[in-house]
């Protein structure tokens, strides 16, 4: 070797060194400020994590389980355990899941649903029945641009080691990006940062043209929130603090197990949460996070739900595919946005031969049963629904049990 | 395959084992470069591959034959191949939908709806640089400024050389070629200068993406902005634009110089500009050095006594080289005038006094004066048609029915120009100051990381580079 080849060699391994170990020292300054700011990427989603580590207890089970399956609007309006009590008053047993999660569109949710059937299959065990809740608003154009800050943080949380395999080998850079997220950076993406730090230079959320609540309502919704806490950590000492509870099947406490005084505290706090100012700001918020009034729907995610209801088909005996109620008194759509809607109900009913039920507008749910312009309230608009579903689905499952 | 993804980390770490420690002699080096650079350009789409090695072997040839050529007028055919060659496969592939449509267009306005077919190619990313850079090789034989080199395989690695292929600069020959053909180990200063620049342009390229976001409240017209967030989303696309191409160009250069290649500087702090002529000779130098070299000097430059004339023609030129719309050829018309304007009246003795007038607040004036124009001139350059830059330029100008101010909309103002000054700094220190700290080591090295720790914690969804569109 001569000393030019020397020279060459020891440079460039300076070079090297110091591209590897720069890179490296980055990377640790990143994990060092996310571990200060006590940041992780799991507790952006720790419900659909927290029910997805159930399920291998789940799919042990012996019952014939009922799942739905959906958005913050299932998580909210449907009753797991009240569900199975009035069933079982029928006489049919069954266990169900609440598998509503909030903040995941059908992009996600499509991830979640392969997660759940591949636990099912794995254990050989079949779903009786999913219902699962088709959001027009979760699958708006809007909706999905919001999420992108945290699409490749959340792939990786939520795909399998073979999906992101083949993200690395169908496209390279975005695959080693997502590995380099999920493994060098705890699951919190650039883009998430800047998404959080970002946010008091965003347009915040806009302001209803109605009065603003008097000091009085606020402290009084305080109060009563405080009353609620209070009441729920004596009724409830041992909970766990999760945010989807294998105990409860997914959903929230029931109001056979809390006492008349809680649920008038319980009464009183939502129509504090029902005020004017609130709502309107609540629907403004979602017309401009959601779209949810002219609903331009995102192709992408109607492909991703296409593909979600397909999953579950593999391993339930039916598949029912439902709108959930809406608050008509406040989300009004568009002649175009119903339009547009129909349109894409068609083209899941012919891509997966399942009819879409409108439940929207039940004449059972009343505004006074949400909590805001989407959710059911607990304990009233919740009981309500699943009451509902209870009584529309107790002769399919029925049917399908004596198979 | 973008400089600031993980994937382009990898590849260079895996290059950089290969070029230091396996291919050390300089054959073996320059068809490493050129094996390298394909696969990066591959990286993106490999269907182009051809395009550019084609582009690539016929200017070399040409170039051969214009230098064994004694006829004139034969070498002049020869170079008038390789321009309807370079310039040929550009009208192809980026002006041709953009000429159909606007013919269709145009009979529109006579009653004729013809329905034109288009090509709708996509675009192969780089084709404006490494076509100006293959062009201006033929043309520098031709003129007798440099003689045909020997090699095929080292022109076409210099022509495909990956830190510059996709984004500039655009590079002379005379300038790359002898540095193919004689690869140098880099001084340990350059290694150090090259780590720097790549720092320095990944911060510029992370602060323009942040930028990107009060730009696009401007001018994607999705909602009624107010007149200061108008201003705020102006002057934000001035600093998106800057961060986002001199960020690359900065570590283009940065990367190029741990190879041992010097490339030339591309932007010069170019909003300290005192003149518009004076921005060109600070904005996109390898670009505007071009068009001056070959496009102005070819049209007669000073001497035929069309100075404005061929003045404007380069600038339009320079405006529809950025993208095949009118907004581009506006902008470029833009500058054309103004450039023109700055000339004619320069020579105005009433205005020499002003224009040689060194006191501070003649001297912030001149500038004042030079950055509002080059504001109005991105409106053209980054609104989606002509019909919006108008409406941002009316919005900028008058108060009439324009909405409140979001709540945050002053911060943002104040962070954008915030930004825009730290890139400057940033500029200015690595032009003026960095030696003083290149003598630290550890402060330096420390810097360096941090810096790099920074950007890798800021992102926003979309981080394509403006200038692979061009």
């Amino acid at each position: 070797m001569n000393s030019s080849t020397s020279n060459s060699r020891k440079l460039y391994l300076k070079i090297w060194l110091i591209a590897v170990f720069g890179m490296a020292a980055a990377m640790v300054l990143i994990r060092l400020f996310t571990f200060a700011m006590g940041a992780k990427g799991e507790d952006f989603i720790s419900r659909p994590l927290e029910a997805l580590a159930s399920l291998p207890v789940i799919t042990a089970e012996t019952e014939e389980q009922v799942m739905v399956f959906g958005s913050s609007m299932v998580q909210a309006g449907f009753s797991a355990r009240q569900f199975d009590r009035e069933l079982k008053q029928q006489g049919i047993n069954v266990k169900s899941y609440n598998f509503g999660f909030g903040g995941l569109n059908p992009y996600f949710q499509d991830f979640v649903s392969r997660r759940i059937k591949e636990a099912y299959q794995e254990n050989d065990k079949r779903l009786k029945l999913a219902i699962l809740e088709f959001n027009p608003f979760q699958t708006t154009k809007t909706r999905f641009d919001r999420a992108k800050p945290a699409i490749d943080a959340y792939v990786g949380m939520l795909g399998s080691p073979q999906e992101l395999r083949d993200i690395l080998t169908s496209d390279l850079e975005r695959g080693l990006l997502i590995y380099n997220i999920h493994y060098l950076r705890d699951n919190i993406s650039a883009e998430m940062v800047t998404f959080f730090f970002g946010r008091p230079f965003r347009s915040g959320r806009p302001e209803p043209d109605v009065p603003k609540e008097t000091a009085e309502v606020v402290k009084r919704r305080r109060e009563l929130g405080r009353e609620l806490s209070k009441r729920f950590k004596e009724d409830y000492p041992d909970f766990g603090d999760e945010d989807w509870s294998y105990a409860w099947q997914g959903a929230g406490t029931i109001p056979e197990e809390r006492s008349q005084e809680t649920l008038d505290v319980f009464k009183e706090y939502y129509e504090y949460q029902r005020t004017p100012y609130r709502l309107a700001g609540d629907k403004l918020w979602r017309e401009v996070s959601a779209d949810i009034t002219h609903l331009h729907f995102e192709e992408e995610l109607v492909l991703a739900f296409i593909r979600l209801v397909k999953e579950f088909q593999q391993f339930s005996d039916q598949v029912e595919v439902v709108l959930l109620p809406k608050n008509s008194a406040w989300i009004e759509n568009t002649p175009a946005a119903l339009e547009r809607q129909a349109r894409v109900i068609r083209r899941i009913e012919e891509a997966t031969g399942v009819t879409i039920k409108d439940y929207q507008n039940l004449p059972e749910i009343t505004p006074e049963m949400f909590s805001d312009t989407t959710h059911l309230a607990r304990y009233s608009g919740d009981v309500a629904f699943t009451h509902f579903l209870v009584n529309t689905y107790a002769d399919d499952i029925r049917r399908l049990l004596e198979k | 395959m973008i400089f600031n993804t993980p994937i382009f980390f990898f590849f260079f770490i895996i290059f950089l084992f290969f070029y230091g420690f396996v291919f050390l002699r300089q054959t073996p080096k320059v068809y490493f470069i050129l094996v390298s650079s394909l696969v990066f350009y591959g990286a993106w789409n490999y269907h182009f591959i051809p395009l550019l090695v084609g582009s690539a072997v016929a200017d070399y040839f040409i170039a051969q034959a214009i230098g064994n050529c004694t006829d004139q007028r034969r070498k002049k055919l020869w170079v008038a191949l390789s321009i309807s060659i370079n310039l040929g496969i550009l009208a192809l592939f980026k002006y041709a939908d953009f000429a159909l449509q606007s013919v269709a267009d145009f009979l529109l306005l006579f009653g004729y709806e013809a329905s034109i077919p288009t090509l709708q190619w996509v675009l192969p990313v780089g084709i404006s640089f490494y076509t100006f850079q293959s062009l201006s090789y033929t043309i520098d034989v031709y003129r007798g400024d440099m003689e045909p080199r020997k090699g095929l395989v080292e022109f076409t690695a210099a022509l495909s050389f990956f830190p510059q292929l996709v984004a500039g600069p655009i590079l002379r020959a005379r300038h790359i070629l002898p540095q193919m053909h004689n690869i140098q180990l880099p001084q340990w200063d350059q290694v150090k200068q090259g780590f720097l620049l790549i720092t320095v342009g990944l911060m510029k390229k992370t602060t323009a993406d942040l930028l990107a976001v009060p730009a696009a409240t401007a001018f994607d017209g999705s909602q009624s902005v107010s007149l200061l967030e108008t201003w705020t989303g102006v002057l934000a696309f001035a600093g998106q634009i800057y961060g986002d191409f001199s960020g690359y160009s900065d570590m283009a250069i940065g990367i190029a110089m741990l190879l041992g290649f010097n490339l030339p500087l591309n932007f010069r702090l170019p909003y300290f500009a005192s003149s518009p002529v004076d921005f060109w000779r600070r904005w996109h130098i390898s670009l505007s050095s071009w068009l001056r070299d070959y496009l102005y000097v070819s049209l007669g430059g000073n001497r035929t006594g069309h100075r404005y004339r061929n003045v404007f023609i380069t600038m339009l030129l320079g405006g529809l080289w950025h993208g095949a719309a009118w907004t581009f050829i506006a902008w470029g018309m833009f500058h054309g005038m103004i450039i023109t304007a700055t000339h004619y009246l320069s020579s105005l003795p009433a205005l020499q006094t002003f224009i040689g007038n060194q006191n501070i607040w003649a001297r912030i004036a001149r500038w004042a004066m030079t950055f509002y124009l080059i504001l109005i001139g991105w409106v053209l350059f980054r609104a989606t048609s002509l019909d919006s830059a108008f409406t941002i330029l009316m919005d900028m100008h008058l108060l009439n029915d324009l909405p409140e101010a979001a709540q945050a909309a002053l911060p943002v103002f104040g962070l954008v120009v915030l930004a825009l000054g730290l890139m400057h700094w940033l500029d200015y220190f690595v032009i003026h100051h960095v030696e003083k700290l290149k003598e630290r080591a550890w402060l330096f090295w420390s810097l360096l990381v941090l810096g790099q720790g920074l950007c890798l914690l800021v992102g926003e969804p979309s981080n394509e580079f403006i200038y692979f569109q061009f």
